[in-house]
């Protein structure tokens, strides 16, 4: 996928936004910061959406963007889109329309099951024709085991036929030509290949980017469809595809945290046999990713520390960094200054 | 006495054996090791393919590139053998680990020489019993040559804590020298190994280069080139961004489909442009090298090099992609004089710098770190001093200098080219065609419209209507039964 693209899609006009962050959070790199910027960013939802991409050199792509005059940087590859930035995003923006399906994505892996479902529609497909002599998609070692499976299992169940009416259906419920089409191309099987994205691009006019963008969408689409479906022979296809929002460890410490012997920070570490350092930042990646109701943030703030940070804050124009608040206050940790923040913000989105 | 042509009726749906694949597989059958250098296209899969099929025993095949083996596991999976798997360094460790712990499943194993030679992979091959031990692309093995690598170099100690089974070694071309040099690798001495040499000359192949006074002038010729010959072509590369560049330059001044193909793509992408071509959906590939070593398409009917080719070998494997189908094909090679200087980049490029080898040795524990220290890393671990391996890469960068001029020296020959190439290979030119041969007996450059409507047009193609309607699309994929 083309960053480039992306940067504008994740772009503000008002706020300078840091590059090697959005980044991360796109492609899903488990940090605490990370976690936090897709917070600031309002890109939570989208954390990890594209973990299965490659997506290119944040620096030469911001200084592409440049030289296109679609941004402006400041120091540390922070960036904010100009008007002409702007107005690319907006572009960019109607032609993927609604980004809801892609919080789908983040839950579950749609780009296996995007491979696995056309590896399957090639196998039928070709089987449909009687066809045996092919060349099979390589979808890797347990994907193919599946993919064999599922078929000898199925292969009683008309699947041609299924096949058949579940993408007519599907591509009519879309209610768009376009759509529909580059959803085709997607696909292959007997004498027919397919196109990739920048063939699709440059017959549509989309960027390709925005292609691979609506294949994860629709795919997103499908899955729910035929994950409601209980009767679907493509059950198979859809196993073992959940990704965990919080990490494993991570989920362990904050389960310790709310259990009812509300067990401290320090407790935690001792009872896992982990470092402190390691449990504050687990609590930090929960207070971010579970919704404000269910972090006990009074456990961990008082309020008296609470008011000299809002205090602090007040006075600083510009990003508020935790020097600014430590000069303030001596006894400040950075894990408090920082749990602090996303408090704010998630407060803030509330209003 | 076995009866191969019955079997190979029976096993695969060629009417008849292409030259030398008969003997090759007496050979095996008599017990015989043998080193084949069969031309691309040649049909090397066959060999194996079917020597397991008669004989159900286990063949374990060293390759050198994941995306060739992932190709030819499926033209595996194409002529119906279906226990195929390949162990890449691309798999995860999990996925490694369940198809060694099941690899007596499968009746064909690919594995690239470092995944062989690997502590954590060896051992649950050595546990198998291998009935024929195959090397692919076995000039791989040649120190002096660009493809080569040095892991490589320890298949001849494996082949021994294998048990020496049978072993195939097999290449597209290979110079006497080069010859001798894999079998003396192998450990073979000779008369223990028999060879099986097939022609290099393919007389279906118009030969012809051209020599532009500048960049601007060899896109000219190209775009020109590309609008007006009929049929299937490849372009050669030596770079994935001109290839895209210029099939994008392509794309817009002409009326032709065309595609870049190279090994920075993904898999997803690799499998459509790859079927698109050979379903005749797109007319041309703008490629890398890497490129088209395990696809067969019978129809192509031109090859243009838009840069130099490593060597001569690389050079007659590249052109050797078109005209398998044994029609007339044209091979064309467009030089500008800059081109020598991208050619000489590249091969400094690729022969480590005096002062980075001085480093290298005295700090060995970086040698890990990087795949690209892996030659010097070898060399290393064989105990060359550092003087040697200085010596060492001096003289396989003068190597690959004299083969840029031999390869320049082709270009500017004034005779005809098919006696300069064969040459290389000890071969003569037999039952001269002065009318189809090379551009030295006749104007071709002033005639090669001509050329074209002569040869390569009257080769039937067909042309598919592609559908565009997502209704249309899906009732062709589906056939139902009413
Ligand atoms: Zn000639």
């Amino acid at each position: 996928m083309k960053l480039s693209t992306l940067y504008l899609l994740c772009g503000d006009p008002d706020q300078f936004r840091r590059a090697k962050a959005i980044k991360n959070v796109l492609i899903g790199r488990r940090t605490v910061s990370n976690l936090y910027w897709g917070l600031e960013y309002d890109l939570l939802s989208y954390f990890g959406v594209l973990r299965n991409f490659s997506l290119g050199d944040e620096q030469a792509t911001i200084d592409a963007l440049v030289r296109a005059k679609m941004v402006i940087v400041d120091e540390g590859l922070l960036y904010k889109l100009t008007p002409e930035g702007q107005d690319k995003k907006q572009e960019l923006s109607n032609s993927l329309g609604a980004t809801k399906e892609l919080t789908t994505v983040v839950k579950y892996d749609i780009v296996r099951f995007s491979r696995r479902f056309i590896f399957a529609a090639q196998v039928i497909s070709e089987y449909s024709y009687a066809n045996s002599q092919y060349y099979p998609q390589t979808i890797g070692f347990f994907d193919d085991q599946l993919i064999k499976r599922w078929f000898i299992q199925n292969k009683e169940r008309q699947l041609p036929q299924y096949f058949h009416d579940l993408l007519e259906n599907f591509l009519t419920s879309l209610n768009s030509d376009l759509l529909a089409n580059i959803f085709v191309q997607s696909l292959s099987g007997h004498k027919f290949s397919g196109e990739t994205e920048e063939q699709i691009a440059t017959e549509t006019g989309l960027d390709p980017t925005i292609v691979q963008l609506q294949w994860l969408k629709l795919y997103a689409k499908l899955f729910l469809q035929l994950h409601d479906d209980r009767l679907t022979p493509l059950k198979l296809l859809l196993s073992d595809l959940e990704r965990p929002v919080m990490s494993k460890s991570a989920q362990q410490t904050f389960d310790l945290f709310i259990s009812q012997n509300k067990f401290n920070p320090a407790k935690i570490a001792q009872v896992r046999g982990i470092k402190l350092t390691t449990v504050l930042e687990h609590l930090l990646e929960a207070a971010i990713i579970q919704p404000r109701g269910q972090f006990p943030f009074d456990r961990l703030l008082t309020s008296s520390l609470k008011t000299k940070l809002r205090d602090n804050q007040s006075k600083v124009d510009g990003e508020w960094q935790f020097q600014d608040a430590k000069a303030h206050i001596p006894e400040l940790q950075f894990f408090q200054f920082r749990l602090f923040q996303i408090l704010e913000r998630k407060l803030g989105q509330n209003d | 006495m076995i009866d191969l042509n019955k079997e190979l009726h029976k096993h695969s749906a060629f009417k008849s054996f292409r030259p030398g694949q008969e003997e090759v597989l007496l050979n095996l059958f008599a017990g015989q090791n043998t080193l084949a250098v069969l031309p691309t296209g040649g049909g090397k899969t066959l060999l194996y393919q079917l020597y397991g099929a008669i004989t159900h025993q286990r063949v374990l095949i060293v390759s050198p590139l994941i995306s060739l083996m992932q190709d030819q596991v499926g033209r595996l999976q194409y002529l119906g053998s279906k226990r195929v798997v390949a162990i890449t360094s691309a798999m995860d460790f999990k996925e490694r680990t369940a198809i060694l712990r099941n690899l007596s499943h499968y009746q064909y194993i690919y594995v690239s020489p470092e995944m062989l030679v690997n502590q954590s992979v060896f051992p649950f091959v050595a546990q198998q019993n291998i009935g024929l031990f195959v090397i692919d692309e076995a000039h791989c093995i040649t120190e002096w040559g660009p493809d080569f690598r040095p892991d490589y170099l320890r298949l001849g100690a494996v082949r021994k804590q294998l048990g020496n089974p049978l072993t195939l070694m097999m290449t597209a071309t290979a110079t006497q020298p080069t010859r001798t040099d894999i079998l003396q690798r192998m450990g073979f001495s000779v008369g223990e190994a028999r060879q099986v040499v097939m022609p290099t000359n393919r007389r279906n192949i118009f030969l012809s280069a051209k020599v532009c006074a500048n960049q601007k002038e060899k896109n000219d010729q190209l775009e020109s080139l590309v609008s007006h010959l009929d049929g299937s072509g490849i372009i050669y590369f030596s770079s994935k961004s001109q290839a895209e560049q210029i099939a994008a330059m392509l794309t817009q001044k002409t009326h032709k489909r065309v595609m870049a193909y190279h090994g920075g793509m993904d898999n997803q992408q690799r499998f459509r442009i790859q079927q698109q071509f050979m379903n005749d959906d797109i007319d041309i590939v703008c490629a890398t090298s890497a490129f088209g070593m395990g696809i067969d398409k019978e129809n192509v009917r031109f090859v243009i090099h838009y840069h130099l080719p490593n060597n001569i070998q690389s050079y007659v494997q590249e052109i050797g992609r078109c005209g398998r189908d044994q029609q007339p094909s044209l091979a064309i090679l467009l030089y500008e004089p800059n081109d020598q200087y991208l050619q000489l980049g590249l091969i400094e490029n690729t022969i480590p710098e005096e002062q980075l080898l001085s480093y290298l040795y005295q700090h060995p524990n970086e040698l890990e770190k990087n795949d690209a220290f892996r030659v010097i890393k070898y060399y290393y671990d064989t105990g060359k001093s550092f003087e040697e391996a200085v010596s060492i890469f001096d003289q396989a960068k003068k190597h690959r200098i004299q083969e840029l001029e031999a390869i320049i020296a082709y270009i500017y020959t004034t005779g005809c080219r098919r006696k300069l190439l064969l040459q290389h290979f000890d071969e003569v030119v037999n039952n001269e065609n002065s009318e189809f041969c090379c551009d030295f007996h006749s104007d071709f450059w002033g005639h090669w419209r001509e050329f074209n409507d002569h040869y390569l047009k009257g080769v039937k193609q067909v042309k598919r209507q592609r559908s565009t309607d997502w209704h249309q699309i899906l009732n062709n994929l589906f056939l139902l039964k009413n």
